[in-house]
């Protein structure tokens, strides 16, 4: 009983975390708190591991702290640095209506997991709905902000949200899979940043609106 | 229930809370001065400049009207009751019949409303700078403070704080409901901004707005104002504690215990203070503007704390 609430509980931090890297303008500090999200979300397998006696996600562990605490920030903190851009661009959607709209896709979340009646979810329905949750923000992430590297992060957080789903309902999954997914998410950030950074050096701005404008 | 009991009790909290908030300034103080390797004053430095001030002779300006003479009165003794109200040393509300969430939301708001209309009454360009950014942080925090103690008296099914308090301590508020958490981190950063302490030092601002709303106060009526802003900060971290960390506080009405509560209520001041004092020095003041990102956030979390209470009950 307790061990299911400190799994909920640790899925609540994993919302505010990734409420943190949305809403942090400054770009080193979202890649910062998208780091300590994966840390977040590492305890959160560890728990589960124990919880439901699966070994393969102490491997599952191991593997996301190197990709997700330590790779992929890395990634994202080295196109920052190439570029310079300290800050991002105004987002088309204000922090007060962000948050408003963060609560209600939580909402909305709790809402889509109520038909789950698995057995294996039953105790887990809040993190499987913050994980939904984590998925909807990440695409508001994507959608709200104009900053290229802003979307990548957005990318991460709809990921984390999917793993997190998929350590709650499948974590007897072979490892094979499992760290095929993880590393398959370290080439996508690494492709993506690649690319806003050219979108830097072509346009001087990692502004993704003005991929628009075409340029011989 | 003795009734007669717990009015002293009450009167006790608010004698703790009058005489501990200049020792746990001057604390802060001396932990400031340590960090910018400078040795400090004595950790009695703040008694010292208050009883200093109130020696001194008080001047009023002209244009001011009886607002701004009765203002420091007025503050103390709201605050004075808002000590005796917040269950801080005991578990149950020392004034159980107005030991109401509500009345301590409003009487804050008293305190407010006076502390800005003195600044506004004095006729200081500078104290009616403060004034409005009082008002404006007033605006912006308390949403997020309202939002987090009505999901909590839901959770607790009253609005007493004392029943609160008493549930969260005994288990029945379970600490690790995904509500209670989100809604402590909320109220954490509603408490930041509402002690007005260095990130968050706007009204007060010494350097650029030369103390705000007390700029035109002088003699006794500067060390009650002084005194008022001292016992608003231990009040506001004491409703926390209240809310969302009651452990430790005496369940009955016995000196030992009661003693016992008193001296756990001070060491978690303490350590509050402590790392507000390391923060303080850590950052820089916030500018109005980017103070609504924090209070936007907070207002945010505290919506999703009362999203999950709906989902899970």
């Amino acid at each position: 009983m307790t061990a299911t609430a400190i799994v909920n509980s640790l899925a609540v931090l994993l919302i505010l975390t990734s409420l943190l890297v949305v809403e942090s303008r400054r770009l080193k500090v979202s890649a910062y708190f998208y780091s300590l999200q994966s840390l977040v979300l590492i305890s959160i397998f560890l728990s589960l591991a124990v919880i439901n006696e699966a070994e393969q996600l102490y491997l599952w562990s191991i593997t996301s702290l190197i990709t997700k605490v330590f790779l992929v920030p890395f990634i994202l903190l080295r196109a920052v640095k190439a570029t310079g851009i300290v800050e991002e661009e105004p987002p088309l959607v204000g922090t007060t209506w962000s948050v408003i709209l963060a609560a209600l896709m939580v909402g909305l979340a709790f809402i889509l997991v109520q038909p789950f009646h698995m057995l294996a979810v039953l105790d887990y329905k809040t993190a499987l709905a913050v994980s939904l949750a984590h998925f909807l923000l990440g695409l508001h992430c994507m959608i709200t902000r104009i900053n290229a590297l802003k979307q990548l992060l957005g990318f991460c957080l709809m990921e984390n949200g999917s793993h997190l789903t998929l350590a709650i309902m499948a974590y007897n999954v072979p490892e094979l899979a499992e760290i095929g997914i993880l590393t398959d998410a370290v080439f996508a950030v690494l492709i993506m940043s690649l690319i806003a950074v050219k979108l830097y050096k072509a346009f001087g701005t990692m502004d993704a609106s003005q991929l628009k404008m075409l340029k011989g | 229930m003795d009734y007669g009991k717990l009015i002293l009790v009450g009167l006790l909290q608010a004698a703790l809370i009058m005489l501990a908030a200049p020792l746990l300034d001057g604390i802060s103080r001396r932990l400031r001065a340590r960090i910018h390797s400078r040795r400090g004053g004595s950790i009695f430095q703040t008694y010292y400049d208050l009883f200093k001030l109130l020696k001194r002779e008080e001047t009023v300006p002209p244009q001011a009207s009886w607002v701004f003479a009765a203002t420091p009165y007025i503050l103390v003794a709201t605050l004075l009751l808002l000590a005796m109200i917040i269950p801080s040393i005991t578990l149950m509300s020392p004034l159980g019949l107005v030991g109401d969430l509500f009345a301590v939301i409003y009487l804050m708001a008293l305190v407010r409303f006076f502390f800005s209309l003195s600044g506004l009454d004095s006729g200081s360009t500078f104290a009616a700078a403060g004034s409005s950014r009082e008002m404006m942080l007033a605006v912006l925090i308390e949403p997020a403070m309202v939002v987090v103690l009505l999901t909590l008296a839901l959770l607790a099914g009253s609005t007493n704080l004392g029943s609160i308090s008493v549930q969260v301590a005994s288990g029945q508020i379970s600490f690790l409901h995904p509500a209670f958490i989100i809604g402590l981190l909320a109220f954490l950063i509603a408490t930041a901004v509402e002690t007005g302490k260095l990130p968050f030092d706007l009204a007060e601002a010494e350097q650029e707005l030369q103390e705000g709303p007390l700029t035109e106060y002088s003699g006794r009526g500067m060390a009650l104002m002084k005194l008022a802003l001292l016992m608003k900060q231990v009040i506001v971290v004491a409703l926390f504690l209240a809310l969302f960390l009651p452990f430790g506080g005496a369940v009955d009405i016995t000196s030992g215990s009661l003693i016992l509560g008193s001296i756990i209520f001070l060491g978690k001041l303490l350590v509050f203070y402590t790392l507000v004092a390391l923060i303080e020095n850590a950052v820089a003041r916030y500018r109005i503007t980017d103070v609504t990102v924090i209070t936007s956030l907070s207002f945010g979390i505290a919506l999703i704390s009362f999203v999950f209470y709906l989902a899970l009950s």
